[in-house]
């Protein structure tokens, strides 16, 4: 397994196209994790009357530096901005000082503002910082992806193992359920859903992975229809081996090829569904960061270019980085060529 | 006669690809005269269809390169003809047949339709002239000219029909030269003499240049005139087919000769039963009804009744589809059957699944293919130690032990079990699946063709193993094989099935020497080439 797993690695890293593109993926997923340290409306470090805060961590309120709001301090307010010029006071911002709900209150261009140094890649129709949106949002984009993968990946291989194990009638009750299952308008579900309840990314998890795993559950039922009968299977049927031994231990590692070979396609295929889904405005709650909303907001105000372009440049990237690895993955691990 | 029809020079081809260029055929001269049956004989991936596909330059220019050397086909250099003057030559004066001939016909289109291309392609373009030709070739061939034959695709055709249309397509222009690659490999005992009849009759009769190709050497030894015999790309020996045989040069070819199977076994003088089984019968669902009565069935087995004592050799000796995997299966219990199986005293059939889980470790299988039967993610050591783990809790250094004792025992190196199967050879890892069967101390291994998918020098060193390793531990097999020599040299009962029936039962001796039915005569007499 170690030397298969070597073989596909050094094979893969053969193409330098692939190489980059993971390296550049993961660098900026690894970044957008950390957004908080990057993209921030509250100072990272701040030292005021000599005394250390760490506002990213704790939360102070307005009246602890004198002020008169029972709220947390809002950093950017002027009050706290001449609080922080005073003396030997000082302190640190992110390198881009807005979160994804910061809105510019001190600007006298109307919404949405063109980019400025106060918002590097202008505010959005509502005067939020488009690049911390976009920050966030790519953020959001990414795990919600890799979580609506796995959970996919998981209930597919579930079910195809069990299709293609057990056949039979087994096989074929779970084959007329799946096709009931998945002639169930999907669209229509999340509409009636996202009026039902409140919408929430939670939410729009569980009722995609519902429907997710469809396709890749018949790809592991043809992997395990084809591995049940090898020779080496039914040798360890002989050697009385469990059912379930049989399946974790020769069949399922025998057939992850197809699995893994799917996985980019499936996390860019998920990034995009979220995507169309929040500019619809059927997905993710008003206030988080979306890319979708982002783009259906270029759309409402075309004459605003930083929003529709920044955003269309940040997914295209984003989905071309997926197809690249994905692609680099699939030649590698074909033992054909 | 004495004219050379084919004269290869110095032959060496490179298989060039995008990472390595490796050796494939390595400056090999061979002669061919007019009317003359050249057999070309080699182990698989010696090269020797390699240069068969040579000599019609068939292999991809791009990737096959040949380095030095010249093909003579009647004074003319095929290497240097362009790819319109090959088209001309082949099927035309050189043809070739395959070894498997469902694959080699088009199955969309009809007998007539290919047979018409080639005439047309190569004879005349007169259609009222079509029907003589082909009825000519046809009773050359053996073929009835009737329209049910002509209109009927590849799979309406029995394995005989097909491989004797093949060749009719192949000879119709009368070429000089037919090179048939493993020409009879994928046919049954009993169609192998009639095609090789036929080949050698056609030969006789037309003048035409014969080069056969085959791993067989009682074929070889029995049909051609000259021998060549390759080895890793290279000619290990070439000369008169009477003087390979009577005296060998080579160590090769003397091991081929040599590793021939003859009787291995002594007599078995064991009088308690192992195995019994009573009107065994299996059938499979072909057309399910919600009724009964309308359901109908394939008979896999019928009626088999068989035993075998402890430390005795059970041969099953069968056509393809006579059957003989799905007793192995049914023994097993794999397989739904009808009747009894009696096993070490007790009836299978009637143990609850935990009783038969425990007894499965008594009865065990090796497999035909040895690269489907391990599974190749996992090293030596997980596969030995799988059954072990099954029966009982070991440490880690008792597997590690026990599977250093297994390596030995079929002969391969302790130092080797962190290896994966990719990692070995065929009958390396025939050998590793002949320790996993004997890994739980079996009382039956079912052998299902075991050396079949090998090399005959691999095959005879396979079959010194599987006896030791009887005598040593007094297992008992059933051993399954289309090869009635294989079978006969190891076997102390034989049992011949045709046609999910057992057709005879009995001694060894009595059934090699004395065989009753029609349908082992022929297979005996096939196998032998006694002609």
């Amino acid at each position: 397994m170690k030397e298969r797993s070597r073989a596909i690695w050094v094979k893969f890293k053969s193409s330098k196209r692939n190489l980059y593109s993971l390296y550049i993926f993961s660098f900026i997923f690894l970044l957008s994790i950390f957004a908080e340290l990057i993209s921030n409306d509250k100072p990272i470090l701040m030292m005021i009357d000599d005394k250390l805060y760490f506002p990213l961590v704790l939360e102070y309120k307005e009246t602890h530096f004198g002020g008169v709001f029972e709220t947390e301090a809002d950093y950017k307010d002027d009050f706290m901005q001449e609080l922080i010029k005073k003396n030997n006071n000082w302190a640190i911002f992110p390198i881009n000082p807005n979160s994804y709900n910061t809105i510019n209150l001190n600007k006298s261009t109307p919404n949405p503002a063109p980019p400025s140094l106060d918002n590097y890649l202008g505010t959005d129709d509502r005067g939020r910082d488009v690049l911390a949106r976009l920050i966030y949002g790519f953020r959001l984009s990414v795990i919600f992806a890799f979580m609506l993968t796995i959970i996919a990946v998981i209930i597919g291989i579930f079910f195809g193992a069990i299709q293609g194990y057990f056949v039979g009638r087994t096989d074929l009750f779970l084959q007329r359920f799946i096709e009931i299952w998945s002639s169930m308008p999907e669209l229509y579900l999340l509409i009636i859903f996202s009026s039902l309840f409140e919408p929430s990314l939670s939410l729009l998890i569980i009722l995609l992975s519902l429907f997710g795993w469809i396709g890749l559950s018949d790809y592991v039922r043809a992997e395990f229809l084809k591995g049940r009968n090898m020779d080496y299977v039914v040798a360890a049927r002989t050697m009385g081996l469990s059912n379930y031994k049989i399946i974790t231990k020769h069949i399922l590692p025998n057939s992850m090829i197809s699995v893994i070979t799917f996985l980019p396609f499936r996390i860019s295929g998920a990034i995009l569904i979220l995507t169309s889904l929040d500019f619809l405005g059927l997905g993710v709650p008003p206030d988080t960061p979306s890319l979708g909303e982002l783009l259906s907001q270029g759309k409402e105000s075309i004459e605003a270019w930083w929003l529709s372009l920044t955003t269309f440049f940040v997914l295209v990237g984003t989905l071309l980085l997926l197809i690249f690895i994905g692609e680099g993955i699939r030649e590698s691990m074909d033992s054909r060529s | 006669m004495s004219k050379n029809l084919l004269n290869i020079e110095n032959l060496s081809i490179n298989y060039v690809d995008t990472e390595h260029t490796k050796s494939i055929i390595k400056n090999i001269s061979i002669q061919v005269k007019e009317g003359e049956i050249l057999g070309l004989v080699g182990e698989s991936g010696s090269g020797k269809s390699m240069t068969g596909l040579a000599i019609n330059s068939l292999l991809d220019k791009k990737k096959f390169i040949a380095t030095e050397g010249k093909i003579f086909f009647d004074d003319d250099n095929i290497l240097e003809k362009s790819e319109e003057d090959l088209l001309k030559i082949r099927g035309n004066k050189i043809s070739m047949i395959f070894q498997e001939p469902m694959l080699s016909l088009n199955p969309v289109q009809t007998l007539k339709t290919q047979i018409c291309e080639v005439i047309k392609l190569h004879i005349t373009d007169d259609e009222s002239r079509f029907p003589d030709i082909i009825e000519s070739i046809f009773s050359k061939c053996g073929l009835e000219y009737e329209d049910k034959i002509l209109n009927s695709y590849a799979h309406m055709l029995s394995g005989g029909q097909r491989q004797r249309a093949m060749i009719a397509i192949s000879v119709v222009c009368n070429p000089k030269l037919l090179i048939a690659d493993e020409p009879t490999t994928a046919l049954d005992v009993t169609l192998q003499l009639q095609v090789l009849e036929l080949l050698k009759k056609l030969s006789k009769e037309n003048g035409m240049s014969l080069i056969l190709i085959s791993h067989d050497l009682d074929l070889i030894k029995n049909y051609t005139d000259n021998v060549v015999i390759m080895k890793d790309g290279k000619i290990e020996e070439a000369n008169s087919t009477k003087e390979i045989f009577d005296s060998p040069q080579s160590n090769y070819t003397k091991q081929l000769i040599n590793c021939r199977p003859v009787r291995m076994i002594e007599q078995n003088n064991s009088n308690q039963e192992l195995l019994k089984i009573n009107n065994l019968n299996c059938r499979f669902l072909t057309q399910n009804s919600f009724f009964k009565n309308k359901k109908k069935y394939f008979y896999a087995l019928t009626d088999i009744n068989l035993s075998l004592n402890v430390g005795e050799t059970l041969g099953v000796v069968g056509e393809s589809g006579s059957g003989k995997s799905t007793l192995a299966m049914s023994i097993l219990q794999l397989l739904k059957y009808q009747g009894q199986i009696i096993f070490d005293g007790a009836s299978l059939e009637l143990m609850n699944k935990e009783d038969l889980r425990n007894q499965r470790k008594d009865f065990q299988i090796v497999f035909q293919d040895p690269y489907s039967s391990l599974s190749p993610r996992l090293n030596i050591l997980e596969i030995l130690s799988e059954g072990l783990s099954v029966y009982g809790n070991y440490t880690d250094s008792q597997l590690i032990n026990s599977c250093e004792e297994l390596l030995n025992e079929v002969g391969l190196e302790s130092s080797m079990m962190y290896r994966y199967p990719h990692q070995f050879s065929g009958g390396q890892r025939q050998r590793i699946a002949i320790a996993r069967a004997i890994s739980l101390k079996p009382k039956l291994v079912i052998m299902d063709e075991p050396t079949s998918a090998l090399d005959v020098v691999v095959q005879k060193n396979i079959l010194d193993l599987i006896i030791s390793i009887q005598r040593k531990y007094n297992l008992s097999y059933i051993f399954i094989s289309h090869d009635i020599k294989v079978v006969g040299a190891i076997s102390h009962k034989i049992c011949v099935l045709k046609k999910s029936e057992i057709v005879e039962f009995g001694d060894t001796n009595s059934i090699l020497n004395n065989p009753k039915s029609d349908y082992t005569q022929q297979l005996i007499r096939s196998t032998s080439f006694s002609s």
